[in-house]
């Protein structure tokens, strides 16, 4: 139901009538790409709270889509409530839970080595995890999209609301911040 | 290898790994999230119950005061009611 109509056309379906399959369309829409968003801020230690945000998103999209004049795409004002939602949620979720996963780091540990190497190994993914953890939201944001989701430069520019361009620095400029925070911590990227 | 290269490489041995997948039904969760809750049959039967008895008992025990008094109490009792119900269903639906 209501596949084939335009974004326009639902949100006023919402706000005029109330549409639940109006709303229901826009949810089925956009719930995959508010849900990589959002697991692409809370981190690979906070996943598992991903859908719960992703929820929370759409619920408030729900309650504030009579706010929404039309003067930017629905899909950016979606993503910009579902950046902020998951940047407080994360705060939240990450005082409960202060510490980094061990699995995080065992899922990606390489087995073919020796001892020695892979304990380096693990340290220095240890040390890269940490260290993205301190970067600028939005880097991070770009970073894990890119580097853990797969999702295109191209597709992050829409979620992040910004030219493909500017991704690009924001990768390029994340991997520059992170050498040398890895060099003051005694690691390098090779 | 180039740092750029090489960094490139190292984010994507690090952070490889289980993307998450999103439930097959969380549309139909949020939905439900977003439906108002309507009170079981018995529920309701309790309350009307209530109602109809606490409208009998305030009737009854106004019977001998003044109309004035009755009004005022009224004009005073109405707006507390419905911004404790106001206050009731912000809660309920988180809005």
């Amino acid at each position: 139901m209501y596949t084939d109509h335009a974004d326009a056309w639902l949100v006023e379906k919402c706000c005029e009538s109330a549409d639940d399959d109006a709303f229901a369309e826009i949810v089925r829409r956009y719930q995959r790409p508010v849900f990589r968003l959002v697991v692409s801020i809370l981190g690979q230690q906070f996943a598992p709270d991903a859908e719960d945000v992703t929820q929370d998103v759409m619920v408030r999209v729900h309650h504030s889509l009579g706010s929404f004049r039309g003067e930017a795409k629905l899909g950016s004002w979606i993503y910009r409530i579902a950046f902020n939602t998951a940047l407080n949620d994360k705060a939240r979720v990450r005082y409960q839970a202060p510490h980094l996963g061990e699995e995080t780091l065992a899922a990606t540990a390489s087995t073919d080595r020796g001892p020695h190497e892979e304990l380096q190994d693990n340290r220095r993914r240890r040390a890269v995890l940490a260290c993205i953890e301190d970067l600028p939201e939005v880097y991070q944001s770009a970073l894990r999209l890119h580097y853990w989701l797969d999702t295109s430069v191209a597709d992050i520019a829409v979620m992040l609301d910004a030219p493909e361009n500017t991704v690009k620095s924001y990768l390029h400029r994340a991997r520059q911040l992170l050498h040398s925070m890895l060099a003051q911590r005694g690691f390098d990227a090779r | 290898m180039h740092d750029d290269d090489a960094m490139n490489e190292l984010l994507r041995e690090t952070l490889a790994g289980d993307v998450p997948q999103l439930s097959p039904a969380f549309d139909a969760h949020v939905m439900q999230r977003l439906r108002p809750r309507r009170l079981a049959a018995t529920d309701r039967v309790v309350m009307a119950a209530y109602s109809l008895a606490a409208v009998g008992t305030a009737a009854w025990l106004m019977q001998d005061l003044p109309i004035v008094w009755i009004v005022a109490a009224l004009v005073i009792a109405a707006p507390i009611a419905a911004g404790v119900s106001a206050y009731g269903r912000r809660l309920a639906f988180g809005g």
